[in-house]
């Protein structure tokens, strides 16, 4: 106990619109998930009971989330000193959490759409492992967020503050305009999928002139089309990119805004990602690994913060690459399925490889979207060799390089198994 | 196709680098005999007694004995021949662990990849001298787990990683 009471004593309070802000957020989910499930049940409700349930939502959904949320902020408070950095919350059951600076793997800031309005921001902190690896600490005013970034992420460096290059002297790699990522967006095959099926629920509404078609169909694929609108558009509008002495910063967003860093020396691996349309444009999307960075991914497995760039050239992606991963990048081997292997794949056998570089392993797979996945050796966790009972029949065996979980799978499946041992035992001599 | 693979090579496929694998101790399979197949031969034995006493439909209980029965022997044999295809090596710069009879697996860990080294037991494994040693890195991908080390070994073994990743350590 005398940690927690320590702790608060010395300890400091977020911002007082916190509780306001977080109320205002848990509110609007609880509205959405009420007026969801009365929708949802759909009993042929009359429309005064459908407003007052609104209503009702709306009020309620309010008040237990302005308390909620001012409880929370009441009893939060944070510690900065020379070794870590100390959260302490909840109100009965206390929970206190310790972040060493060295264990720090990135800080970002965010500002919901809400908060922004009234000019805060909250702070993330990504440590390596686990599921509890993200802490947020919200909501302080965004100059003050941005300050602790720079001081968290000197102590993560361990160097002084003072010492730490100011925020400003960055430069521009590249920013993405608007226009091209509604683009990219609109060429996509899933949206294009949701947009069929969208209009084509609401064509059957019409000709059978019922209202449960129009529902059942129109929900969830509109919901789908709003989430990749949401996702792809609204969450990556203004993407900039710029370089800065500890790393790439990103800023995005156009109602929320969310601005990371991403330190050199703590990516783990690239992808390389080239949906089908987008291929015979010259287009891809670079994903990025961090750890800590997957913990954070939505159910749909999307995961908008290891976006390094949502829409980019071959030349530029080829660029950053270059930027990130060391450009050692002569060819050592490579190495395709067997032909033996089409049984598990019987067309994207093809398309699939592994090379071993000299700075690096890539690996490619995909014929509908491809993904070109590439690791540093020096970032490779760990190296496996397998091979199940098919395999064996076929003579297979399927070699992986193991990164810290997130957007990067590099593996070289069905190999000639005798080869898959040679590319194993190579690759441990390479990490 | 079955002359497209080449039995010499294949043998060999998960063979260590260099040296021996380090077999896990034989109690481990005594231990999985005791949680596995025993409770399904006594409940096996459960359904042949029921079977025996019914005056009518005797054949449900008795499909079932005959079925868990089966699974009893499986679960018996499986323990040895499990236990048998685990095994572990100790390299100059990995750690090599070797798993599974119809799945095989080999994955290399190595030393400097290591971010901290757990030693668990239960009861039943301390009863019977054992314990679970896992290597954790930064990947949950890596799942490197050896059951069945005998319990000063997984002590030594987990000293000796730890204080090789301390010396290789280069960070995540």
């Amino acid at each position: 106990m005398s940690d927690f009471d320590a702790s608060e004593r010395a300890g400091r309070r977020t911002h007082p619109l916190t509780g306001l802000v977080q109320g205002i957020l848990w509110a609007a989910a609880a509205f959405v998930a009420i007026v969801g499930s009365m929708l949802g049940r759909g009993d042929g409700n009359s429309v005064t009971v459908i407003m007052w349930t609104v209503l009702g939502a709306a009020v309620g959904g309010l008040a237990i989330g302005l308390l909620a949320g001012y409880l929370s902020w009441y009893f939060t408070r944070f510690v900065i000193d020379g070794t870590e950095l100390r959260i302490t919350r909840g109100i009965l059951t206390k929970s206190s959490r310790r972040i060493p600076y060295e264990r720090i793997q990135s800080v970002d800031v965010a500002e919901p759409f809400i908060a922004r309005i009234v000019g805060l921001a909250e702070l993330r902190i990504d440590m390596a492992g686990g599921d509890e690896s993200r802490t947020t600490l919200r909501f302080l005013p965004l100059p003050e967020v941005r300050e602790l970034r720079r001081v968290l992420l000197a102590r993560a460096h361990g160097v002084e503050v003072e010492a730490e290059p100011d925020d400003d002297a960055r430069s521009l790699i590249t920013r993405v305009p608007p226009d091209r990522i509604i683009v990219g967006t609109l060429l996509s095959l899933d949206f294009l999928g949701a947009i069929v099926m969208l209009v084509a629920s609401i064509v059957i509404a019409f000709v059978s002139r019922q209202v449960l078609f129009a529902i059942g169909g129109i929900l969830p694929f509109g919901g789908a089309v709003a989430q990749i609108i949401a996702k792809r558009v609204l969450e990556q509008w203004n993407f900039t990119l710029s370089r800065g002495e500890r790393g790439l910063r990103i800023e995005r967003g156009l109602l929320s805004r969310t601005s990371q860093t991403i330190p050199y020396d703590r990516v783990q691996g690239i992808a390389v990602k080239e949906p089908f349309v987008w291929r015979r444009l010259g287009w891809q999307r670079l994903e990025v690994d961090v750890a800590g960075y997957a913990a954070q991914s939505d159910d749909s497995g999307h995961n908008s913060t290891s976006t390094l760039l949502p829409i980019t050239d071959p030349a530029l992606a080829e660029a950053v690459i270059a930027e990130l991963v060391p450009a050692r990048t002569e060819r050592l081997t490579i190495d395709r399925p067997t032909r033996r292997s089409r049984l598990f794949a019987p067309v994207g056998w093809r398309f699939r490889w592994i090379e071993a570089r000299a700075g690096a392993v890539v690996s490619q797979t995909g014929w509908i979207e491809r993904t070109t996945c590439l690791v540093p050796h020096r970032k490779t966790q760990s190296v496996e060799l397998r091979q199940g009972p098919l395999q064996r029949w076929r003579g297979v065996a399927t070699v992986e390089v193991h990164t810290p979980p997130g957007p990067v799978d590099v593996d070289g499946r069905h190999l000639d198994a005798t080869e898959a041992r040679r590319f194993w035992n190579e690759q441990l001599t390479r990490i | 196709m079955a002359d497209a693979a080449e039995p010499a090579g294949l043998d060999a496929l998960f063979d260590p680098m260099a040296g021996e694998w380090t077999r896990v101790s034989p109690a481990l399979a005594t231990l999985r005999r005791l949680t596995g197949a025993l409770p399904l031969a006594v409940v096996a034995i459960a359904c042949g007694v029921t079977a025996a006493l019914l005056p009518a439909w005797q054949w449900l209980p008795a499909l079932g004995a005959v079925i868990l029965a089966g699974c009893a022997v499986w679960a018996w044999r499986w323990a040895e021949t499990n236990r048998r295809s685990w095994g572990y090596a100790e390299n100059a710069e990995d750690l090599l662990i070797t798993s599974g009879v119809w799945f095989r697996r080999l994955v290399a860990v190595p030393y400097g990849r290591m971010q901290f080294v757990d030693v668990q037991a239960g009861p039943l494994h301390r009863l019977f001298g054992v314990a679970t040693v896992t290597l954790h890195t930064a990947s949950t991908e890596t799942a490197a787990t050896i059951p069945g080390v005998p319990a000063d070994e997984a002590h030594r073994l987990r000293n000796r990683l730890t204080e090789l990743g301390e010396t290789r350590g280069a960070g995540v």
